[in-house]
């Protein structure tokens, strides 16, 4: 894992099937969007020893016409939606600001936990990206400080703090303490 | 020390111990053991929708944020 700068990391890792399934998903998401990975998945594709059954993607809010051309697209590429199937009922849900999920045909999980942008913290998450560069492709994580602070200072059950821990200590060289302290300020009794 | 204490300690370890792996080999090496846990476990998972939406906790098939 090679952390080259604040937006790039390089890792020459084996593919598992959560990696395959999110950039074939994403490869087709980031025609219509803009999108982040957030919460566990990023921990997992920095090696985390743990599996996850969904895959966290926030999303710039898009009009409907631009989510019906992305909601053909995935069902062109077989995949299909776990809430609902008209295509305004599941823009209906992304404009309450509910999550969607989407997952291959036939199967319900790994899916992809889709929820359009509702704050300034999704919106920090959306432009402060880091590429990770895989084989076979490139995802956009939300900056690792962030993560770490969200997990630590909201989340905090175990899982979200071995998560956050794991992050810390694989990419300690890198990571900007002060602006974690920064974030988890920010986040102090905004959720 | 208490059953809590015991398993945080636990974790703390093996998350310490792992991060350590990771940091000192070879990405293609610590992400082969990695993918066991991970595609082992997607091999396994068979639900029906109903079924992991009642694992989720989301009702209605929708989840509030």
């Amino acid at each position: 894992m090679k952390f080259i700068d604040k937006s790039t990391i390089v890792i020459d890792r084996e593919l598992s099937k959560l990696d395959k399934f999110t950039l074939d998903f994403v490869k087709i998401l980031e025609k219509y969007a803009n999108y982040v990975l957030v919460s566990g998945y990023v921990s997992i594709l920095l090696g985390r020893a743990r599996v996850s059954e969904d895959v966290d993607v926030i999303i710039q809010k898009i009009d409907f016409s631009t989510f019906q051309a992305l909601y053909k697209d995935l069902k062109m590429n077989n995949y299909y939606c776990l809430n609902a199937e008209k295509d305004s009922t599941i823009f209906e849900y992304l404009s309450d600001n509910l999550a969607v999920r989407f997952t291959e045909k036939d199967k319900t999980i790994p899916n992809v936990e889709l929820k359009w942008i509702r704050n300034k913290f999704d919106k920090l998450a959306l432009e402060k990206t880091i590429d990770v560069i895989i084989p076979k492709g490139k995802l956009k994580i939300s900056q690792l400080e962030l993560q770490i602070a969200f997990k630590e200072e909201i989340l905090k059950s175990p899982k979200d703090i071995d998560d956050a821990n794991h992050i810390k200590l694989v990419a300690k060289e890198y990571l900007d303490d002060k602006l974690i302290q920064k974030y988890k300020e920010m986040l102090y009794g905004f959720y | 020390m208490g059953f809590i204490e015991e398993n945080e300690k636990e974790r703390n370890n093996f998350i310490r111990k792992w991060a350590n792996y990771v940091r000192t080999h070879s990405d293609k090496d610590w992400s082969k053991q990695q993918n066991l846990i991970i595609n082992s476990a997607l091999k396994s998972a068979n639900m029906t929708r109903e079924q992991f939406f009642k694992m989720k906790g989301e009702t209605n098939f929708v989840k509030k944020r």
